[in-house]
């Protein structure tokens, strides 16, 4: 017979975190902490807002006072509930296998190539560098065919730059290629 | 009858060539993006925002109701044939859908997904032709202080609905509203948490916002846990149905209206509840047939939570609308886009703009028609959708996010901060945090900012004409409802389990 505890938790059979021994530290207590030091970050970073006291009523400090405050109070249960063993439902999705152990290479290669699109984009241009992001991306994420995965890349920097910027007068960066379309 | 006439006006000026363009763009890219993984109406809208500014209002909207609708179409299509659904409120759709369609009558089940939402949207919007100007006769006397008690209960209605867990709810309505705080105060113009980077002193976009949490948040969510066997779409023909279909579906899709609409309209009430109230009452309503079917595929079970999804999506229509509360993250967005075009939805919008509120309204009718046309013939199409290879997919997604920031002011800081809700994003979906409440909480918290200092200069600073209203009273009482129903109903459960746990020891 289970306590009857458990079943008030988990009535979706979700995979458990963890397999080691229960253990206090869990990655969800970072989010938790973000979540805490936010609310503490609102209230002393709104400090050296002057408020208005001639104005009638309250000034600007009063809202993110009440914000932060309510934010340290519920960091405070979401850090107690991590640590006591709660968890919420990670989000089902078409194409996530939520049973699979988090690949972090994966998601440091995303990001990597993520940032360095956001660095180069100025200088490249637009064409260049969502081609070269789409390259990256979906190679990373799995793209066999690496070829094919070039010229879909290529063709949709070009497409959407024609689109985007010719046709419905979006600024995109021209870069490298300036002058030449 | 007033409405009547307003809205014959409506679809005077919807019924336009560019307006039917619009409308037809608007349902074509809600069903594209309904169909596929990874993407939804509320980050759609938020992508087309920055492109749509040079659009005239009236034709934006109508686009974006198009969008809106769409995306309900599409989502059924995803579950049907697919039976891994994204969006929460077609999970119940895949249930009896996907068996129907693995027993070979997808077009069965597509058909009366399609021909359920187009009745469930016509008899919801003319609901809201009915319900609007109602709530705005009553809302036209509301003060600061009852906008403010109607924040709040939008606030925790939201969060502790979406969530298994209030405090994560919580948590999440939290990280919105502290992003909505950044930038210069409206009333006195004090930069606040901007940490000095000039870039912030307008606050961060709610497309980026949106973008981020949405669209890069679920690639590096994706890119963590690939699903690395391909998706088993189940082949599809024209969605047609037969006579016994028709007779078994009428009544469900009726019930599952009567469901969804209510739902919908109330904060916090959403899609999922009424889709799955549905389902369980089809379930015991089901005699026959449709008895020994049930579980294994049965058209009732895809006909009543098809309708209450589509229908309680046009009841959110009515608190967005008359009261300028979004109550899904796709009406947040579309809050948003009013408020981009220097409107702000509530009773003033209907006096004030009624030709765009109704040409809107209108619009829906016309765009759920076109679904149905767009839907049945072209269901092969959309199964085709559903194949793209799974690294284009995510990797065009991040690229067309990248687009629609960039486009906002042409800086490369944007992306960055961009990048920034995107780590956010993966965290709230890897621990389970719904994203919806932070969506909201950074669209509505300035509002309720706003009003809440209205009330409070109007009172003096007394803090008590915050309960001087009856209105406001019921609503806060609402919202503690709200934030103890999840106790409540772990308490409801305990007690159940008491007896049952004595019961298996006899």
């Amino acid at each position: 017979m289970s306590s009857p505890d458990t079943p008030v938790r988990a009535p979706s059979g979700e995979p458990p975190t963890g397999q080691a021994p229960r253990h206090w530290w869990r990655p969800e207590l970072v989010l938790a902490l973000v979540v805490l030091a936010l609310g503490v970050l609102v209230i002393v970073g709104t400090l050296n807002v002057s408020a208005a006291a001639s104005q009638l009523g309250i000034g600007p400090r009063f809202f993110p006072t009440l914000v932060g405050g309510a934010m340290i109070v519920v960091g405070v249960f979401y850090v107690i509930d991590v640590l006591r063993g709660g968890q919420g439902d990670p989000e089902e999705s078409e194409d996530v296998d939520a049973g699979a152990p988090a690949d972090w290479r994966s998601v440091a290669l995303v990001s990597g190539i993520f940032l360095a699109f956001v660095t180069v984009l100025n200088v490249v241009g637009w064409i260049i560098g969502s081609a070269l992001l789409f390259f990256g991306l979906s190679v990373v994420l799995g793209a066999g065919h690496k070829v094919r995965a070039a010229v879909v890349g290529v063709v949709l920097g070009l497409v959407t730059y024609l689109l985007f910027v010719k046709g419905l007068g979006v600024t995109l960066p021209a870069g490298w290629l300036r002058g030449v379309l | 009858m007033d409405s009547l006439q307003l809205l014959i006006d409506g679809f005077g000026a919807a019924l336009t060539p560019v307006n039917l363009l619009y409308a037809l763009v608007g349902v074509t890219l809600g069903t594209l993006v309904g169909v596929l993984p990874g993407i939804g109406p509320a980050m759609t809208v938020a992508l087309l925002l920055p492109i749509t500014f040079t659009v005239p209002p009236a034709s934006a909207f109508i686009m974006f109701a198009g969008i809106y609708y769409g995306g309900m179409y599409g989502g059924s299509t995803t579950s049907i044939l697919l039976n891994t659904p994204g969006e929460s409120s077609s999970m119940i759709t895949a249930l009896e859908g996907n068996k129907m369609a693995r027993r070979g009558r997808a077009a069965q089940a597509l058909a009366t997904a399609a021909i359920g939402s187009f009745v469930a949207g016509t008899i919801a919007t003319a609901l809201l032709v009915v319900a609007a100007p109602a709530v705005v006769a009553f809302a036209i006397s509301f003060g600061p202080e009852d906008y403010f008690a109607l924040a709040i209960l939008a606030f925790t209605a939201v969060s502790a609905v979406l969530s298994r867990s209030l405090v994560r709810g919580l948590a999440s309505l939290g990280l919105g509203l502290v992003i909505g705080l950044i930038g210069i105060d409206q009333q006195t113009g004090q930069a606040r948490l901007t940490m000095g980077i000039p870039q912030l002193l307008d606050g961060i976009d709610v497309v980026i916002v949106a973008v981020g949490l949405f669209a890069l948040g679920e690639a590096l969510y994706v890119a963590s846990r690939l699903r690395h066997s391909t998706p088993e779409v189940v082949p599809v023909g024209r969605a047609w149905m037969g006579r016994s279909d028709w007779a078994r579906s009428w009544k469900p899709w009726l019930r599952g209206t009567a469901l969804g609409f209510p739902f919908g309209a109330l904060p916090g009430g959403g899609a999922e509840i009424p889709t799955f109230l549905s389902y369980a009452a089809e379930k015991r309503l089901a005699r026959g047939t449709a008895r020994e079917e049930y579980g294994k595929g049965a058209i009732e079970g895809v006909a009543g939570p098809e309708a209450a999804n589509n229908a309680s999506a046009a009841g959110t229509l009515v608190p967005l609308l008359t009261l300028g509360l979004p109550t899904s993250a796709t009406a947040a967005i579309l809050l948003a886009a009013f408020q981009q075009y220097g409107l702000q939805p509530g009773p003033q919008l209907f006096d004030h703009n009624p030709a765009l509120v109704w040409g809107m309204i209108a619009s829906l009718f016309i765009g759920n028609t076109m679904l149905l046309v767009l839907n049945l013939p072209l269901a092969p199409l959309w199964a085709r959708v559903l194949r793209i290879p799974r690294p284009y997919l995510y990797a065009g997604i991040v690229v067309f996010a990248a687009l629609g920031v960039y486009a906002l002011n042409g800086t490369v800081v944007d992306l960055v901060v961009l990048y920034v809700l995107g780590l956010l994003g993966f965290a709230m979906r890897r621990f389970g945090l719904p994203v919806a409440p932070a969506v909201i909480g950074m669209i509505l918290g300035p509002m309720a900012e706003i009003q809440l200092r209205r009330a409070l200069a109007i009172g003096a600073g007394d803090v008590t004409v915050l309960v001087k209203s009856p209105v406001a009273v019921v609503l806060l009482l609402l919202a503690l409802g709200a934030l103890l129903t999840p106790l409540v109903r772990k308490l409801a459960v305990r007690r159940e389990l008491a007896p049952t746990v004595i019961h298996e020891e006899d």
